[in-house]
């Protein structure tokens, strides 16, 4: 894909994964200038391998595929891509566990096509695409943490905060002015939420592979 | 199931013919009638093939009223018999009687066919056809020894009591065992035809959730037409609704509240073509019926609000379970408004917050100009 002009900054490379041919050519079209798709795979296989050939700036990943679908491909290629997780339906479980296991957000499908360019771009740069219904699910799972072993919730009241702000509709522009901080400071919260739903998963696994003698 | 028990009751009752045969050939020297013993016996023979030849041709028609009374009549005849064919005081000398274990079989196959009652019943009236044939069979009292005469009794009557509760037992027993296989049947059946159910519901899903949502969606993300998105919209919902039984897929804000704050933003969409969110997580206590009706009452008119005023593209309703209480945030992107200077409207001030207010609960408005509006209600679980 040619670079435009106008454009100054080079393009996204991106792979896209679904097992929707539709659906991949239909993200294509209309992801247009500012973005290069390096690759297309339908599967979660072909996708990691894909990723580890073409070293994209970001992977869009259908959250149901064969072979695992997007939680294989966060969890085998999170560390080192930023993955954004494409779904039907915003409120499944299975959306959590593919953010816990590495993926930036997730973005649904019927999401319209400037609102889809704008979260892939900022998703491209390292900015967490957080939407209310995950920060809902990602509340949820810390009020379970919290729960389950008395007073010791992992989040800070001021993270809990930005999530609950997320949760309700707000931008992260508008969560920075109402809680005093810059939006910067926003987003760094939302990654240390998610590096701690990610680490708490770590730490889930090995302690239910001690508790089960797996070694 | 019911095939197994009337195959078990044909080779019991074939066991207690040969042992009621062989009864007849040891005391055939006691008998004084021995063409009616024989008779009977016969007819017994002639009850025990008929009845395995239904086990095998149609089993369901052991249960009729035909066999079974055939059954226990030829059943009764024998236990009266043995007063009748042998010669006084056989019954009483402790010999084997003729008619006790061919008997059994009419009583469990009363129980089967009939239910633990009946089956206790028919029992009942063989044992006392016991005591009717003792009494046939009693010698006449010698002069003189009626102590003698009364002894034997009571241990005859014991007897009699025993004979007649065991009868009672079988038919109970047998009654009850099937009842109780054929209650258990019935219940795994319905289970397991629940499962194939759920199993081919969730294979339509999987189905539809991999062709018909996928473009339902790839439509409503690809239309400039609003209205074809909408209608795209509407159906996908509807569709998962049938699929899931909630709109949202899955296991997020399953419940009373969620539905109703679903319904409720189903409404405002419809009406005016704004998009939705309700978030309710699935880890919130049982909300009261009145404390639902409260909140969806004010978050519906915080929408309908939001909506009318704002001209917002789209309204987030947010759930989230507090010690002893719930909040409640309704919130929209739209054009927002200076709350110092701005009088609480008519719906604001009634609608909302005259009802959550009620009961126990506290509304508060945020907004600014340019920056959207929520509206936050906290309202107690309990009071």
């Amino acid at each position: 894909m040619v670079q435009q002009a106008s454009s100054r900054q080079p393009p996204v490379r991106v792979v896209l994964a679904d097992d929707h041919p539709i659906w991949r050519d239909g993200v294509e079209a209309d992801l247009g200038n500012g973005f290069e798709v390096v690759g297309m795979a339908s599967d979660a296989d072909e996708a990691i391998a894909m990723i580890r050939d073409t070293a994209p700036d970001l992977v869009v990943c259908d959250l149901q595929m064969p072979g695992g679908g997007g939680i294989a491909v966060a969890k085998a290629c999170g560390e080192d891509t930023r993955i954004v997780i494409l779904t039907v339906s915003e409120q499944e479980r299975d959306l959590l566990e593919a953010v816990a296991a590495g993926a930036v957000g997730y973005l649904t499908k019927s999401t319209p096509g400037d609102e889809l360019r704008d979260s892939l771009v900022r998703a491209a740069r390292g900015e967490p695409v957080f939407s209310p219904s995950l920060a809902m699910l990602v509340l949820g799972e810390f009020r379970r943490l919290s729960k389950q072993s008395a007073g010791t919730n992992p989040l800070t009241d001021r993270e809990r905060e930005v999530l609950q702000h997320v949760a309700r509709g707000y931008p992260y522009k508008q969560i920075g002015e109402q809680l005093h901080i810059s939006p910067k400071t926003v987003e760094n919260h939302v990654r240390n939420i998610l590096d701690k739903l990610h680490l708490n998963r770590k730490q889930e696994l090995i302690r239910y592979a001690v508790e089960h003698g797996i070694e | 199931m019911e095939r197994s028990v009337w195959n078990g009751l044909a080779v019991f009752r074939w066991v207690a013919w040969m042992w009621m045969a062989t009864v007849l050939v040891l005391s055939r020297r006691a008998l004084e009638r021995p063409g009616i013993a024989v008779g009977l016996v016969a007819a017994a023979l002639l009850v025990t093939v008929w009845l395995t030849v239904l086990v095998r041709r149609d089993h369901t028609q052991l249960a009729s009223p035909v066999p079974v009374g055939i059954e226990v009549g030829v059943g009764l005849s024998l236990q009266l018999a043995d007063g009748f064919v042998y010669r006084a005081p056989h019954v009483f000398e402790a010999e084997q009687p003729l008619g006790v274990a061919w008997p059994i079989a009419g009583a469990l196959a009363a129980g089967v066919a009939l239910g633990p009652i009946g089956g206790v019943l028919t029992g009942v009236v063989l044992g006392l056809g016991r005591a009717a044939s003792s009494l046939l069979n009693a010698p006449p009292i010698p002069p003189g020894e009626t102590e003698w005469f009364l002894g034997l009794t009571a241990s005859w009557a014991l007897s009699l009591v025993t004979t007649t509760v065991m009868l009672a037992m079988a038919g109970g027993v047998g009654g009850y065992v099937v009842d109780l296989l054929r209650r258990t049947e019935a219940r795994a059946t319905r289970a397991e035809r629940r499962v194939a159910q759920a199993a081919a519901r969730e294979e339509v899903a999987r189905q539809l959730h991999d062709g018909v949502l996928q473009t339902l969606a790839v439509v409503e993300r690809r239309t400039d037409d609003p209205q074809l998105a909408r209608l795209a919209r509407d159906q996908e919902q509807d569709l998962r609704t049938y699929l899931f039984g909630v709109p949202d897929a899955s296991v997020v804000g399953v419940g009373a509240l969620g539905d109703a704050l679903r319904h409720a933003a189903r409404r405002c969409e419809t009406h005016f073509g704004i998009r939705t969110e309700v978030l309710v997580p699935d880890d919130l206590p049982e909300v009261p019926g009145e404390v639902i009706e409260v909140l969806t009452g004010a978050v519906g008119e915080a929408m309908t609000n939001a909506a009318k005023h704002a001209e917002p593209a789209r309204i987030t309703v947010y759930v989230e379970p507090q010690d002893g209480e719930v909040f409640c945030s309704v919130r929209d992107d739209g054009s927002g408004f200076e709350v110092a200077t701005t009088p609480e409207g008519v719906g604001l001030s009634r609608s909302i917050r005259g009802r959550v207010e009620e009961a126990g609960g506290s509304v508060e408005v945020d907004s600014a100009p340019g920056r959207g509006t929520e509206v936050r209600l906290t309202v107690p679980l309990d009071r």
